[in-house]
């Protein structure tokens, strides 16, 4: 049990020195705190790139006839597009990103359970993004981002870069996912219970399975795909008696759950955010930490909704239509309990709230077009046209992204020590709002009215609402720009901190900002769960937190 | 006295980790031979019948005797660790030399079972139909992890000779161990799918 950690001599205490070199210190690092880091900035890099893309995808949109880029090449942007957002962007964000710098200190731990195995996890993730992107050199795979066989099996070779990316990056993924199950199971500091774990910290503990289960599933079918490809092993061609539905299995039992990985963090962010900033206790505790489990188990049941259109049998078709609408029972009761949190609180407007408040109305807004699309008739309809990508992308932007930009608002001040700017925060937040609704709002009536999705060429009576959508994702992109510009001009010259800002409750707050390369002075005992907020702070011995005193190091400590 | 504790607390909780990790990792690792094998059944039940035309034989016999100098290499790893736990080094050390000679009895017999599908019968390779992607990626994927076992044992064998381990602290060869009987439990499945259904 986590209480072990208690014990004189065990882990708790093995305190190394902090390394000195820069490369150790902020390349190679081991420090759970540095690796979130460096997940957070590579992934943003990552999002400029794929941000372009999307630009150019809508530069190409805006006229119907094209002409911006060849069909081809229009192909390839918005394969890499994709591909670069799921997996570059914001898998890596939430979990090795959010998770690593947050949830070790949110638990009482000095670190992750296998630090060493952390570092190696992210140093896939770089190399893996550079694949992806040099595959443009030798003809990027063009399939979109679910590359369906029999299209992905041909072309150049550039599809087989993808395929060894993302199995590269989902190496990585998996052994993060390993590492904060162990950590979550076994290094809780002495007294945190089941219920007294905050609510990010129960996100991570439901999606970390599923990122080790669901991604082992993908790298098989991308290990046989890749095979395919290189050395005519067959499994996807119907030729030579494969089978391209069997692609769409194995790739759906991965990427459904993949979309509760990429929810499920921003869920316990958002958790987060609201009693901090409610300044009251959150609502159904308990409610949301379950209904996080059950969304994780009810993931893996739904995979085949996403082949309503492919030829399922049609006795498998209705059970996936009535699993996959259970789902929005758990996701609803997050909802609700995120409302009641509100209701009747001290509500304080900091950026971060904002983003928070905005996510309820446009991650519902892309729930609610789910549960659509989960009913078989109407899937019948939109399947393959722009109303799905409207889905997608409110669920990934307007949940996921916004969820982050909440996140990153809250947690910057712990990561650097300093605000970032609040008055280019409230910018950023109504440019990106507004640009957001304007892109994707529109994407709807766009696929009610047929038009079909990953067309570079399309019908003129499209071309008006194309182009609106074009001009509002210039904003969108511009207010991204000032999320960066805020960010990197408050490293040195944001106002500064202090070691508790949001007077939040949860462990990473009491201690310094940045927190210190050991975390904690001694490990602190936990006496209640975070969130009553009229109450003194649940923990016993964090005294010397914040004072001057030498860090002690045990008697018999290695 | 102080600090002896102080270690072995810090043991106890590390082997915790260590074990629970590798646990964890194997669940991963079966969902990987999960997924091929689902691939396997998938075809299987959806194609035009079963075999399809151009499957060669399968060596029953063979592979039933190698199934059992496999499950008997379970059962001589595990006394290997038991002997260690009552600190007898000698029968543990001849245990585990006599774990790595079969898997590499159980690896020469998938090597003749190979040879003879690729010489003998009908030219069998992985790229000659679906039939061949599953059977040789499969039991291909299964016969790399035997081998990395038997490079794992030997290298365990290795540092337990120059007194890497103690008859308290031997985490590494309970890895070591449990890895291998993963590695048995996995060919009692795919001996099942292809030989025996």
């Amino acid at each position: 049990m986590a209480v072990t950690a208690s014990q004189p001599g065990g882990i708790a205490d093995h305190i190394h020195p902090e390394p000195q070199g820069f490369i150790r210190k902020y390349v190679f690092s081991i420090d759970h705190k540095i690796i979130g880091i460096q997940y957070i900035v590579t992934s943003f890099v990552f999002m400029v790139l794929g941000g372009l893309l999307a630009e150019l995808i809508r530069i190409q949109l805006m006229n119907a006839n094209g002409g911006f880029m060849t069909p081809d090449t229009y192909n390839e942007v918005y394969t890499i597009h994709g591909s670069t957002m799921v997996w570059l962007v914001i898998v890596p964000m939430v979990t090795g990103g959010f998770g690593n710098f947050v949830f070790p200190l949110q638990i009482g731990a000095r670190d992750v359970a296998f630090p060493w195995l952390n570092m190696v996890s992210f140093w896939m993730f770089p190399p893996a993004g550079l694949l992806l992107y040099a595959s443009f050199l030798v003809g990027a795979p063009v399939a979109g981002w679910t590359e369906y066989p029999p299209v992905s099996l041909q072309g150049g070779p550039g599809t087989s870069m993808w395929c060894a990316a993302i199995f590269l990056v989902g190496v990585g993924t998996t052994l993060t996912g390993i590492n904060f199950l162990v950590t979550a199971l076994k290094m809780r500091a002495p007294g945190m219970t089941f219920t007294r774990m905050p609510l990010f910290v129960w996100a991570q503990f439901a999606t970390a399975p599923l990122v080790m289960i669901a991604t082992t599933a993908l790298a098989a079918a991308l290990a046989a795909l890749f095979m395919e490809r290189q050395f005519g092993v067959p499994f996807y061609d119907p030729t030579k008696g494969g089978s391209p539905l069997l692609w769409q299995h194995m790739f759906w039992f991965y990427s459904h759950p993949a979309v509760y990985i990429m929810i499920l963090p921003v869920f316990g962010i958002i958790s987060e955010v609201f009693p901090t900033f409610a300044r009251k206790p959150i609502f159904g505790y308990k409610m949301i930490a379950f209904s996080s489990i059950s969304i994780a188990l009810l993931g893996f049941m739904v995979w085949a909704h996403h082949m309503f259109t492919s030829g399922l049998a049609p006795f498998l078709q209705l059970p996936f239509m009535i699993m996959t609408m259970v789902i929005a029972i758990p996701t609803g009761i997050k909802v609700f309990s995120w409302l009641a949190t509100l209701w009747g609180g001290k509500i304080q407007y900091t950026t971060a709230m904002l983003f928070a408040i905005a996510f309820i109305a446009t991650f519902t807004l892309g729930g609610i077009s789910g549960v659509f699309l989960a009913a078989i008739p109407f899937d019948l309809w939109a399947h393959g046209t722009y109303f799905i990508v409207a889905h997608i992308h409110y669920v990934l932007v307007g949940g996921s992204l916004t969820g982050i930009f909440a996140g990153m608002f809250y947690w910057y001040p712990k990561m650097t020590g300093r605000f970032m700017n609040e008055t280019l925060g409230r910018w950023t937040f109504w440019l990106f709002v507004i640009g957001l609704n304007g892109t994707f709002v529109p994407m709807h009536w766009l696929g009610l009215m047929g038009m079909p999705r990953r067309v570079a060429e399309y019908d003129p009576q499209f071309q008006t609402i194309n182009r609106v959508e074009s001009l509002f994702s210039f904003v969108m992109t511009f207010a991204i720009l000032l999320f960066f510009i805020n960010a990197l001009w408050s490293i040195r010259h944001g106002k500064r901190a202090g070691h508790n800002p949001w007077h939040a409750r949860t462990l990473e707050w009491q201690i310094p900002s940045p927190p210190p390369y050991y975390n904690f002075k001694h490990i602190p005992t936990v006496l209640a769960n975070p969130y009553a907020f009229d109450e003194p702070v649940p923990y016993a011995g964090l005294e010397d937190e914040l004072t001057d005193s030498p860090v002690p190091i045990p008697a018999g400590a290695h | 006295m102080r600090a002896a504790l102080a270690a072995d607390q810090f043991y106890q909780e590390t082997r915790d980790l260590r074990v629970t990790g590798f646990l964890l990792f194997m669940v991963s690792d079966l969902v990987l031979f999960s997924s091929f094998i689902f691939a396997y059944l998938y075809l299987r039940n959806t194609g035009q019948g079963w075999p399809p035309p151009g499957a060669p034989h399968l060596n029953l016999a063979l592979a039933a005797l190698n199934s059992v100098v496999l499950f008997g290499s379970g059962a001589t790893i595990h006394f290997a660790l038991e002997n260690w736990k009552h600190e007898k080094f000698m029968k543990f050390a001849g245990w585990t030399l006599a774990t790595i000679v079969l898997g590499i009895m159980f690896l020469s017999g998938q090597g003749i079972e190979y040879y003879s599908l690729y010489t003998v019968d009908h030219a069998s390779w992985a790229g000659s139909g679906i039939f061949g992607a599953s059977f040789f990626t499969l039991t291909g994927m299964h016969g790399l992890h035997v081998f990395a076992g038997i490079i794992y044992l030997t290298v365990l064998l290795l540092q337990a000779t120059q007194g890497k381990y103690t008859f308290k602290h031997y985490t590494g060869l309970t890895l070591g161990t449990l890895y291998w009987h993963f590695v048995d439990v996995i060919w009692v499945v795919l001996f099942s799918i292809f030989y025996l259904i």
